[in-house]
């Protein structure tokens, strides 16, 4: 598998649109070092030259080429292009790079990270062995040193049933559905691993009144595109857009996975330079749901029966949710439900940045980056904390013990649902 | 309740923010990146050369041309938020409107400056005072040997001579790192084991009474290291903004906007507001874009928080032609030409006191005085009239419009 | 006074100068090159940075297109790491003639320039920001040259053949007995020395300055021409090759990716004055409008600079036909014996930097057949020192460097990734140098912020290398924003005004550098 397919990934690495659009972007660069005062990378550690060295400096520098392979260090979490004043695509630029720097020496593991679609399938139907041999340190031992991901990483909890195999079995709901109809956008992790997350989605959906359709649904490719596979990860989100079209025309497309939303909304178009009709269609139709209910309050149509929920709970908005422009929708309305002290963590990031946390090499860096936050969870409940995306809900559940949830959760619980 | 969208995250979008929050107000920030605080020196200008050197800012305040952003503003406004910011900082803020510190900077020239951060005030210049500038070998923005010099062999403002020293330390602020930002150094300043280090590399050369004069990276989070630091070597000592990225300048702005949040202020980061909707001669929404999604903020005010030049809210295109790039407002003082000229050390560009200009409660208004829209405001480096940066007023204008926009738009909601 | 015995003075530091003292000092005369200022400081260092493979002229001058097309072979060799090889193309642009191309391959075929026409998706694919209207695309050999680094490998390399470089010298006077050049008098301009220059031969290599040289021998007026040219340089490589208008030479049909930026070129305006080039409002539009050609959106990226050069040109009719055995196309020479009854004086004019190794080697074997004795030029054979391995640079070298020394090396200007080591060897080896001396051979300040953040750290570091006190330090300080702006204000527009606004927030606003006491005069050089 290693090194197969060099001149076509050479050649979408290098000659896409976006490329063109972010490298323009660097001429509004005027070195004023903002993005690495932010940088939670560089922070940690000096290995990472940080974001304006590799981004818009050393792009000046590159012709077709990326010699500098400390770039191999940006997490790509995002905080550098959302900081700075002047709208460099700092981030955007560092994946394109890194993108082709990978041409022809893709580490196995960055491929196998990437099939997100594949994991998920393999473990579904064997959950209880592949939940054993994810928590089997001698294994995952073997699974460093073979793949390259960290022993003591998160790795996805295995379910025994997908989403897809529930929403089919479950009983139709009853209605009725005065809103109308939305499209429930799961995402590989909700569709396998956070199956919770999902059904709790549907449920707050249909409690108020809008009609749920689920059209069958392959992978965003956002592993693959953080991983540098580009040629593929293109093919995902083109095929994740006809999957989701077909639910309906104009429907607003709803998911309760931040990153797979990120993915549709500004990734695949800025960073990967995909250009198609398909993709803008689906893209400005496609709401985080907790942007949607906070739309929803804004318009005055959201029912704010909450029963009390007397806690104290930490959230962590991730960065690929900060990177959609949308601020921090969950802090709004989880502030509605009576009793409930919502506690920013104002972390920049939780170390995961996808799969990076995950790689043997980087795993120290992810832990130093994710500490602040984990101190800070730890110390504002130990029993829960909220935050919208997948991979960093497992990080902060790894790494602080403390368990993890999406916001809906407590939405679901406080509508009385659970 | 009323809403009010700010866009713009430096010190006029984060002050009329905190104003209008606790003004009952629902604020809704927008900006496209982190504002100009870390772009200046981290302490409040007011006044410092109008354009001979001036000693008592808030006279000069009152004194300025009709075309100067103070004459819409007043001296009162100026007044106001000194007060206001000093209350809100008092940890960050030092400082007396009447008068200005004339304090060194990172070449070794002696700025006027009205309100300062404590760990700034030591190097306020006195006749006869003996300093030592120390430099750090891993920190390339602060060349100790030129601030000392230059300091040295220049007549102080209020008549005598300072004699100044510098020394190097070889302190790195992380191992194998031999090119470490400023804030790499704060951050190494924030921990206690660090000072320790830093200050037994520093203490066996120093001299008796003398003040130590030291980059401004004494700590980012720990707003006492630098009187830490202090106690440890057993003199005085102060800090020398540098260069961008300021870290007096990151102190205020998370400072500012810690209190914007705890007030309910909802801050939108990273959006670049790229439009409007108006209806007859309000405002109605504005639009962000970010990535594919695009959102709508409808609000009953806006107020227009986008700086000048250097954040791209004003723009000179190839064919010279300057626009205010998200309402295309009329500008003021186009009509000085040309508008940039060859001469470095001449005076003054034209181009850069370009802007919006704006009435008594800091509308945004027309040639004749009129408001282009009723319910939109403006604050800080928009404004036309004045380069910030030569008099060294920029931070006061900032401020004071603030105020003054925050409370006439209290005001006109109420 | 300072007294001097040579064979041969050679008189300008521009790549025609450090060629010629270098083919003289090669081929064993004693000799001394004299600049009145920096080495490639002139038209040298103001031009657009393209090796000619030879292509601009297939169908204008196929003789110029032949010696560009050995030229450029032969300094791929000799020069390698002041070289770039990049290759180029011609574009048929919408309105341009598209059977112009047909001319040009035929054109190319005829004179040995290597050329291949190629599919306009190929040549899109390559270089995505051309114009997508392009009708027709020749791939040739273009390549990129820095010319203060060919200057200075000349001149470094005439150095170990026993030549001595006297930059910031001006020549007052060049004494002659009996018709014949005896001596060149001229100042040190740092120190104010007087150096008398004893000498059997002068060759004037001053370019446009030629005329004001000639006649301080008291020859009869040189009539020199020199064509201003502007050019401005974009913030980063909009084309990885370079780009030229297949077409007619004309103006700004050029865009040259030289190091990390690219340049569009040029015009040609005659002038008065080589001192005194204005860089005009309507030629910068002009500009801005041929690259929009080229690429879309042009005008919406980003110029970093700009700068005016002289071109050469001598019209003199007294040039007789006669001599023109020993020029090169485009290359004048004077012989003053024939025209002014002055012996020991050689005047040369025009020429470009491509072919300035064979422009050297013609006037080198004048002045042979004129002193009467056969000694052979080796100067294609020999690579210059810096060049020996015969590597090319490429614009990601400094970026591989920097990956590898970035934990032993601070980075001073982080534009041009300039390493502390860098600046403080060039310091070194040129201690009473200005800023703008080291940048040449740095690109100190040349990119983006144009010296908004490296400049005050290369002042400290000057000052604590101990060449200099600080008023001198803030007086250099001065001297090179001074100079940058030169550049900079007549392209201020766009991106460039927000680095204006925040380099001037910077220097004024948190240095407050204006209020510095002021120098008594201004330092100068």
């Amino acid at each position: 598998m290693n090194g197969e397919d060099t001149s076509s990934e050479l050649s979408t690495g290098l000659e896409f649109a976006g490329h063109a659009l972010s490298r323009a972007s660097l001429d509004a660069c005027v070195k004023c070092t903002i993005c690495e005062t932010q940088c939670p990378v560089a922070a940690v550690t000096p290995l990472f030259s940080g974001p304006k060295f590799v981004g818009p400096q050393a792009e000046r520098f590159r012709n077709g080429e990326s010699v500098d392979h400390s770039l191999d260090y940006c997490s790509s979490c995002g905080t550098c292009t959302l900081v700075c004043p002047q709208g460099v695509q700092i981030a955007e630029l560092n994946s394109q790079a890194r993108a082709v720097m990978k041409v022809g020496h893709m580490p196995l593991r960055d491929r196998l990270i990437g099939q997100t679609v594949l994991m998920g399938t393999l473990m579904t139907p064997v959950a209880p062995l592949a939940r054993a041999v994810l928590n089997n340190k001698p294994l995952r031992k073997v699974m460093e040193v073979v793949v390259g991901v960290h022993a003591d990483a998160p790795m996805p909890p295995p379910q025994s049933q997908t989403f897809e195999s529930w929403f089919a079995k479950r009983p139709t709901p009853a209605g009725p559905f005065p809103r109308g109809a939305v499209v429930f956008f799961h995402g590989c992790a909700g569709g396998y691993f956070e199956v919770e997350t999902s059904k709790k989605s549907v449920e707050v959906l249909e409690r108020l009144g809008f009609e749920v359709l689920v059209p069958k649904q392959g992978c965003c490719g956002l592993a693959q595109q953080s991983n540098g596979l580009f040629k593929q990860a293109s093919a995902s989100v083109l095929k994740l857009c006809d999957d989701l079209r077909t639910a309906g025309k104009d429907l607003t497309i709803i998911s309760s996975s931040g990153s797979c939303t990120g993915m549709l909304k500004h990734e695949a178009s800025e960073i990967m330079g995909v250009d198609d009709e398909r993709l803008r269609d689906v893209g400005t139709r496609t709401r985080d749901i907790m942007e949607f209910l906070l739309d929803l309050h804004e318009a005055g149509e959201l029912p704010t029966d909450f029963a009390t929920v007397e806690m104290t709970v930490p959230y962590h908005a991730p960065c690929q949710l900060k990177s959609q422009g949308i601020g921090k929708p969950a802090l709004e309305v989880l502030r509605l439900i009576p009793g409930l002290t919502v506690v920013d963590s104002n972390a920049t990031c939780c170390g995961i940045a996808g799969t990076y946390g995950l790689k043997k090499e980087k795993y120290e860096v992810a832990q130093a980056v994710g500490k602040p936050l984990f101190d800070m969870v730890k110390a504002t409940n130990p029993e829960l904390a909220l935050c919208d995306t997948e991979t960093c809900r497992w990080q902060i559940e790894q790494s602080s013990g403390v368990k993890t949830e999406h916001p809906i959760w407590m939405i679901h619980k406080a509508y009385g649902l659970s | 309740m009323s809403r009010v969208v700010v866009i713009g995250a430096g010190l006029a979008g984060l002050v009329a923010a905190n104003r209008l929050a606790e003004a009952g107000v629902q604020v809704v920030l927008l900006h496209k990146g982190l504002g100009g605080l870390q772009l200046g020196q981290g302490t409040i200008d007011v006044f410092g050369y109008a354009p001979a050197r001036v000693s008592n800012p808030i006279k000069a305040v009152g004194s300025v041309a009709t075309t100067h952003p103070y004459a819409a503003i007043g001296a009162k406004a100026v007044l106001t938020g000194v007060d206001y910011l000093k209350k809100l900082l008092p940890e960050l803020l030092l400082g007396d409107p009447e008068s200005n510190y004339q304090l060194p900077t990172a070449v070794g020239a002696i700025r006027p400056t009205c309100l300062a951060q404590p760990s700034m005030i030591a190097g306020h210049v006195t006749d006869g005072a003996k300093l030592v500038i120390v430099g750090i070998r891993g920190l390339k923005d602060f060349q100790p040997q030129l601030v000392a010099e230059n300091l040295a062999r220049t007549p102080l403002p209020d008549g005598g001579r300072l004699r100044a020293r510098h020394l190097w330390v070889d302190v790195p602020a992380r191992d194998g790192e031999v090119d470490s930002s400023g804030l790499t150094y704060a951050r190494a300043f924030d921990d206690e084991t660090f000072r320790v280090r830093f200050a037994k590399a520093v203490v066996g050369q120093l001299r008796e009474d003398e003040i130590v004069g030291l980059p401004a990276v004494l700590g980012l989070k720990d707003l006492h290291a630098w009187r830490d630091l202090a106690g440890k070597l057993g003199h005085r000592v102060f800090e020398i903004p540098l260069p961008p990225p300021s870290i007096p300048g990151l102190r205020l702005s998370e400072a500012l906007t810690a209190r914007a949040l705890a007030a309910g202020v909802r801050i939108v980061p990273g959006v670049r507001t790229v439009g409007y909707a108006s209806s007859g001669d309000r405002v109605t929404s504005v639009t962000t874009a970010a990535g594919l999604g695009g959102r709508s903020y409808t609000a009953d005010a806006f107020l227009l928080a986008t700086g000048g030049f250097e954040s791209g809210a004003l723009n000179l295109d190839s064919h010279q032609v300057v626009r205010e790039t998200l309402f295309n407002l009329p500008l003021a003082g186009l009509d000085q030409t040309p508008l940039i000229h060859g001469e470095y050390w001449g005076p003054e560009q034209p181009l850069f006191k370009v802007g919006v200009a704006v009435n008594p409660k800091m509308q945004a208004v027309d040639a004749a005085g009129i408001p282009v829209f009723a319910n939109l405001y403006a604050a800080g480096g928009i404004i036309a009239g004045a380069s910030g940066w030569t008099e060294k007023s920029g931070d006061g204008i900032a401020l004071a419009s603030a105020i003054v926009a925050a409370a006439a738009i209290s005001k006109e909601l109420a | 006074m300072r007294k001097l015995a040579v064979d041969v003075v050679v008189i300008g530091g521009g790549s025609t100068g450090a060629g010629v003292v270098r083919d003289v000092a090669m081929r064993g005369f004693s000799t001394v090159l004299v600049e009145r200022a920096d080495l490639g400081q002139g038209t040298t260092g103001r031009f657009h940075g393209l090796l000619h493979s030879g292509g601009r002229y297939v169908v204008s001058d196929p003789e110029s297109a032949r010696e560009c097309a050995s030229e450029n072979e032969i300094l791929t060799r000799i020069q390698a790491s002041a070289i770039e090889s990049t290759g180029g193309y011609f574009v048929t642009c919408p309105g341009d003639d598209p059977t112009f191309a047909d001319k040009f391959l035929a054109g190319a075929a005829d004179t040995g320039v290597w050329a291949r026409e190629v599919s306009v998706a190929e040549a899109l694919r390559n270089e995505p920001r051309l114009n997508p209207g392009i009708s027709r695309a020749i791939e040739v050999r273009d390549g990129t040259v820095d010319g203060w680094k060919l200057v200075w490998g000349a001149a470094n390399s005439a150095r170990n053949y026993g030549a001595q470089i006297l930059t910031y010298h001006r020549v007052t006077k060049i004494e002659t007995e009996a018709g014949k050049v005896t001596a060149v008098r001229c100042t040190n301009l740092r120190s104010g020395d007087e150096v008398l220059i004893e000498c059997d031969f002068v060759l004037n290599c001053a370019g446009p300055w030629a005329g004001q040289i000639a006649a301080m021998a008291g020859a009869h007026p040189v009539e020199v021409v020199p064509g201003r040219g502007i050019m401005i340089a974009m913030n980063h490589r909009l084309v990885n090759r370079v780009i030229n208008r297949c077409i007619y030479p004309a103006d700004g049909d050029i865009l040259v990716p030289a190091h990390t930026v690219s340049i569009i070129g040029t015009t040609d305006v005659k002038v008065d004055d080589p001192d005194n080039l204005a860089i005009e409002a309507g030629e910068v539009q002009q500009m801005l409008d041929a690259g929009e050609v080229l690429i879309p959106g042009f005008r919406n990226s980003r110029a970093l600079h700009a700068w005016a050069g002289a071109r050469p040109l001598i019209k003199d009719d007294r040039v007789a036909a006669s001599d023109t055995r020993h020029m090169s196309r485009g290359m004048a020479v004077i012989d003053h014996t024939t025209r002014d009854g002055l012996d020991g004086m050689l005047t040369i004019g025009g020429g470009k930097l491509t072919t300035y190794r064979l422009m050297a080697e013609h006037i080198v074997d004048a002045m042979c057949e004129k002193r009467g004795e056969h000694r052979d030029c080796r100067t294609a054979a020999e690579p210059v020192p810096g060049s020996e391995s015969g590597r090319t640079h490429l614009v990601s070298d400094r970026l591989h460097d920097r990956e590898h020394d970035r934990f032993d090396e601070q980075i001073i200007c982080e534009c041009e990734l300039m390493s502390r080591k860098m600046f403080t060897d060039a310091l070194a080896s040129q201690p009473a140098g200005s800023f703008d001396d080291l940048r040449r051979q740095l690109r100190l300040g040349m990119g983006p912020c144009q010296g908004g953040f490296c400049s005050v750290r290369a002042t400290g570091i000057a000052l604590d290398a101990g060449h200099l006190d600080s008023e001198r330090a803030n007086g250099l300080l001065r001297l090179f924003l001074k100079n940058r702006w030169i550049g900079l204000w007549p392209i201020l527009y766009g991106d460039q005004v927000r680095q204006t606004a925040l380099d001037n927030w910077i220097f004024q606003g948190t240095l407050d550098i204006e209020h510095l006491p002021q120098p008594t005069s201004e330092v100068a050089l």
